[in-house]
């Protein structure tokens, strides 16, 4: 990037932030969930897998739209700490099970939200949809590509949604972006992409079991440990590519309206030789038909990067960062002065306030930004719930929707096979 | 699935109760002039981003023409040659003026683009407050009045009496760059945005309902003079609170009568819905200085002008803008 040399001085992480002319988007997330029963009453829902991300989804459902009617999870604390959760929302408790299959013979529920381990997916998500069940599923959709043709296959059979939580669809910033500059072209031609996601720790997990004598090899997990530390083994996890690659991907797709192709990749368990088989550095290059190529790196030993997806056009450079800001560099004119995109919430209340010139002020609408928007930031995972629920009671359109999910499950799955391999593979 | 009506559904929808994720406002910026210029936009009218980049770089170009403080302006240029002989300039400079010349022949002189020998005797331009001089302030007054100004519209040259004579658009250059920007997203088609420059200038296309929703609250003033709703018009706000010095236990605003030299005083701070952003901005510096006196005068014989000036002793609402209601806080 063509940097001035006071903000070279600055590093390019405080330059990422400042370059937009001001703070960070702070009034991401809107109030635009109106409040109150949807039409047709609360969708009566079933939670299955409250681990870390299930819990997140619990925690940012709108329970005006939601009904929590019960929980399942083999691991009694993931229950017990839903419980909280509910008890903090003002809900009533809801019943725990063990056995999805249970809940679902004995529940009077309409739909799942789930996210268990992603080699559990397809089973579940099939077993749900076959039995009547609409589904909320994390990403990625499934591990195996005969498992995500199966959930799709049983979806259309059965006429129910099934959405995968790729929550970038559902966030203001990406749609704005998508709509305002993808959308009309902004960018020009795009010949690249490049996708990153850095982080400075470790993947492993150390937990207690809940109990000396709690046994997981029900589920097919030897150890406690496997259990835990899931995303660690090839048996159920596809590892870096899946958890964060393929959110990355998914809004490359959007943006570009087009899937990739081919890819190959390197990597390895580099830094944590402890016993995991799931690499801790990833790299693929992939293509997209008409010469675009896209780069994904996601490395465990440094966060200077952060996480970014960058479009770079023969008319400017549309970054995408942290999930909450795009920034917007022109190719034409100097980068001294970029262009600022960012959204705030509609909410009552005025969208300016007008007064005379403060002193040495620049960045004037500071406080603007504020004014009448000081609506809490809603997660992307709540409008995604509520889309949800409308198109189980409305019909109305997901933002994601199943097939374009497993695109993006297509290129993990073959990245991994390339990386793998050492072969460039084609993406099914 | 998604996306395929059954019957079921189909009699269910309620598209008064749909919830969208769409419902947002996009705003679009960039700095210029110092401050920071933006489009807000509806997220139905996201398309206009592109337009919205567009009206940004035509902010980027008045700000190169009318800046004073890079020597390579066609208004440094023009400060620097204009008294020895006349001065070609652009179309665009040459209308400013001309606007310029009418705004203050329309304000008794109230408001002036050659003020800038006054701001700088005050010790303003550089933000180092002083009280001048008699004899100081006098010789800076002499180099100021739009009399010294000689436009002609046929040659299209501009030339200044005397040497010492400046022209400066601080008080009218953000709305003018407000005008010409909403020019360029017209032209591309957008029907609806609200774009400001920094907070004292503002400027409405379109509107739903009743209009853009603004609070008028000037930073001396100990509550919002009112919530305005604007369609299709601007908001230009002059104050005291903007800059000012204290001397003698005495407090001096910067803006400056150009009529006598002396900071104006009376008013805390005006406001002005008009048409267009550069008369809304020129007649709020005006009215500031002119005080409620002009102000109504002006707002009884100029049509589709409003002006919300605040004093000490409460807010006085003068004439009327079809596109704007006023909901005064009492």
């Amino acid at each position: 990037m063509n940097l001035t040399p006071e903000q070279r001085a600055a590093g390019r992480r405080n330059f990422l932030k400042a370059i937009a002319g001001v703070p960070a988007v702070a009034a991401l997330g809107a109030a635009a969930i109106a409040k109150g029963p949807i039409k047709g009453g609360r969708v009566k829902v079933g939670y299955i897998g409250l681990g870390g991300q299930g819990r997140a989804l619990l925690t940012r459902t709108d329970f005006s739209s939601v009904e929590a009617k019960a929980l399942c999870d083999i691991r009694p604390d993931s229950l017990a700490a839903s419980d909280e959760i509910l008890k903090k929302a003002g809900q009533p408790p809801a019943k725990h099970y063990v056995e999805f299959k249970e809940m679902l013979e004995h529940e009077d529920i309409e739909a799942i939200i789930t996210a268990p381990p992603l080699w559990a997916h397809a089973d579940i998500v099939t077993a749900c949809l076959d039995a009547g069940k609409h589904v909320l599923c994390e990403k990625m959709i499934a591990k195996t590509r005969d498992g995500y043709h199966a959930m799709m296959a049983a979806a259309a059979k059965n006429n129910r949604v099934l959405e995968i939580g790729y929550q970038r669809n559902y966030n203001p910033v990406y749609r704005s972006a998508y709509e305002g500059i993808m959308k009309p072209g902004v960018l020009g031609e795009i010949y690249a992409v490049r996708l990153s996601w850095g982080r400075n720790g470790n993947w492993r997990r150390h937990q207690e079991p809940p109990s000396k004598d709690y046994d997981p090899s029900t589920w097919g997990y030897p150890t406690w440990e496997h259990l835990v530390n899931w995303r660690l083994y090839w048996r159920y996890s596809e590892g870096l590519f899946a958890e964060l690659g393929s959110h990355q991907v998914n809004a490359a797709n959007w943006f570009l309206g087009a899937t990739p192709e081919r890819v190959q990749a390197m990597g390895g368990v580099y830094r944590f030789k402890d016993g995991r088989e799931l690499p801790d550095h990833v790299f693929a290059t992939f293509e997209y038909p008409g010469g675009i190529t896209g780069t994904f790196s996601s490395i465990e030993s440094n966060a200077f990067d952060e996480r970014f997806e960058m479009f770079f056009g023969t008319k400017g450079t549309l970054v995408m960062h942290n999930e909450n800001e795009a920034l917007l560099f022109d190719e034409s004119t100097d980068a001294a002065r970029p262009t600022g995109v960012e959204t705030a919430p509609k909410g009552p209340g005025a969208l300016l306030e007008t007064s005379e010139t403060k002193p040495q002020q620049s960045g004037g609408a500071a406080r603007a930004q504020t004014s009448g928007a000081a609506a809490e930031a809603i997660s992307p995972n709540t409008y995604e719930i509520v889309t949800w629920a409308n198109a189980i009671r409305c019909g109305t359109p997901l933002n994601c929707g199943a097939e374009k999910a497993s695109h993006s499950a297509s290129w993990t799955i073959a990245a991994n096979e390339a990386m793998k391999s050492g072969q460039v593979v084609k993406i099914l | 699935m998604a996306g395929t009506l059954t019957r079921r559904n189909f009699l269910s929808l309620d598209f008064g109760d749909r919830r969208s994720a769409g419902d947002h406002w996009v705003r679009v910026h960039r700095v210029a002039m110092a401050c920071r210029f933006e489009v807000m936009l509806s997220s139905d009218d996201a398309i206009d981003v592109e337009a919205a980049r567009a009206a940004l770089d035509e902010a980027d170009d008045i700000e190169t023409m009318l800046t004073v403080f890079r020597e390579t302006s066609e208004v440094a240029e023009l400060n620097r040659r204009a008294a020895v002989e006349p001065v070609a300039v652009s179309a665009g400079l040459f209308t400013l003026l001309q606007r310029s010349a009418r705004l203050h022949a329309g304000t008794d002189g109230a408001f002036d683009v050659t003020a800038t020998p006054l701001s700088r005797c005050w010790g303003f331009l550089k933000r180092d407050g002083r009280v001048p001089a008699d004899a100081e302030l006098a010789r800076a007054l002499a180099n100021v009045g739009m009399r010294h100004v000689t436009l002609d519209p046929d040659r299209r040259t501009v030339s200044f009496a005397r040497a010492g004579v400046e022209i400066s658009f601080g008080a009218i250059g953000k709305g003018y760059a407000l005008d010409r920007m909403a020019g360029v997203l017209r032209t591309h088609g957008a029907r609806r945005a609200l774009l400001s420059a920094g907070r004292s200038s503002v400027l409405a296309i379109g509107g739903r309902g009743r209009g853009w929703p603004i609070d008028v609250r000037p930073q001396l003033a100990s509550h919002t003079a009112g919530r305005l709703w604007i369609r299709d018009g601007a908001v230009g706000t002059s104050g005291a609170g903007e800059q000012f010095i204290v001397a003698d236990g005495r407090r001096y605003g910067h803006v400056l009568d150009p009529r006598t030299g002396r900071p104006a005083d009376g008013l805390l701070a005006a406001s002005v819905i008009t048409g267009d952003a550069a008369a809304a901005d020129g007649l709020s510096t005006a009215f500031l200085i002119g005080g409620a006196d002009l102000a109504e005068r002006y707002c009884d014989t100029h049509p589709q002008t409003m002006a919300i000036v605040v004093g000490a002793d409460g807010t006085r609402v003068f004439g009327r803008y079809d596109g704007a209601t006023l909901e005064q806080t009492t």
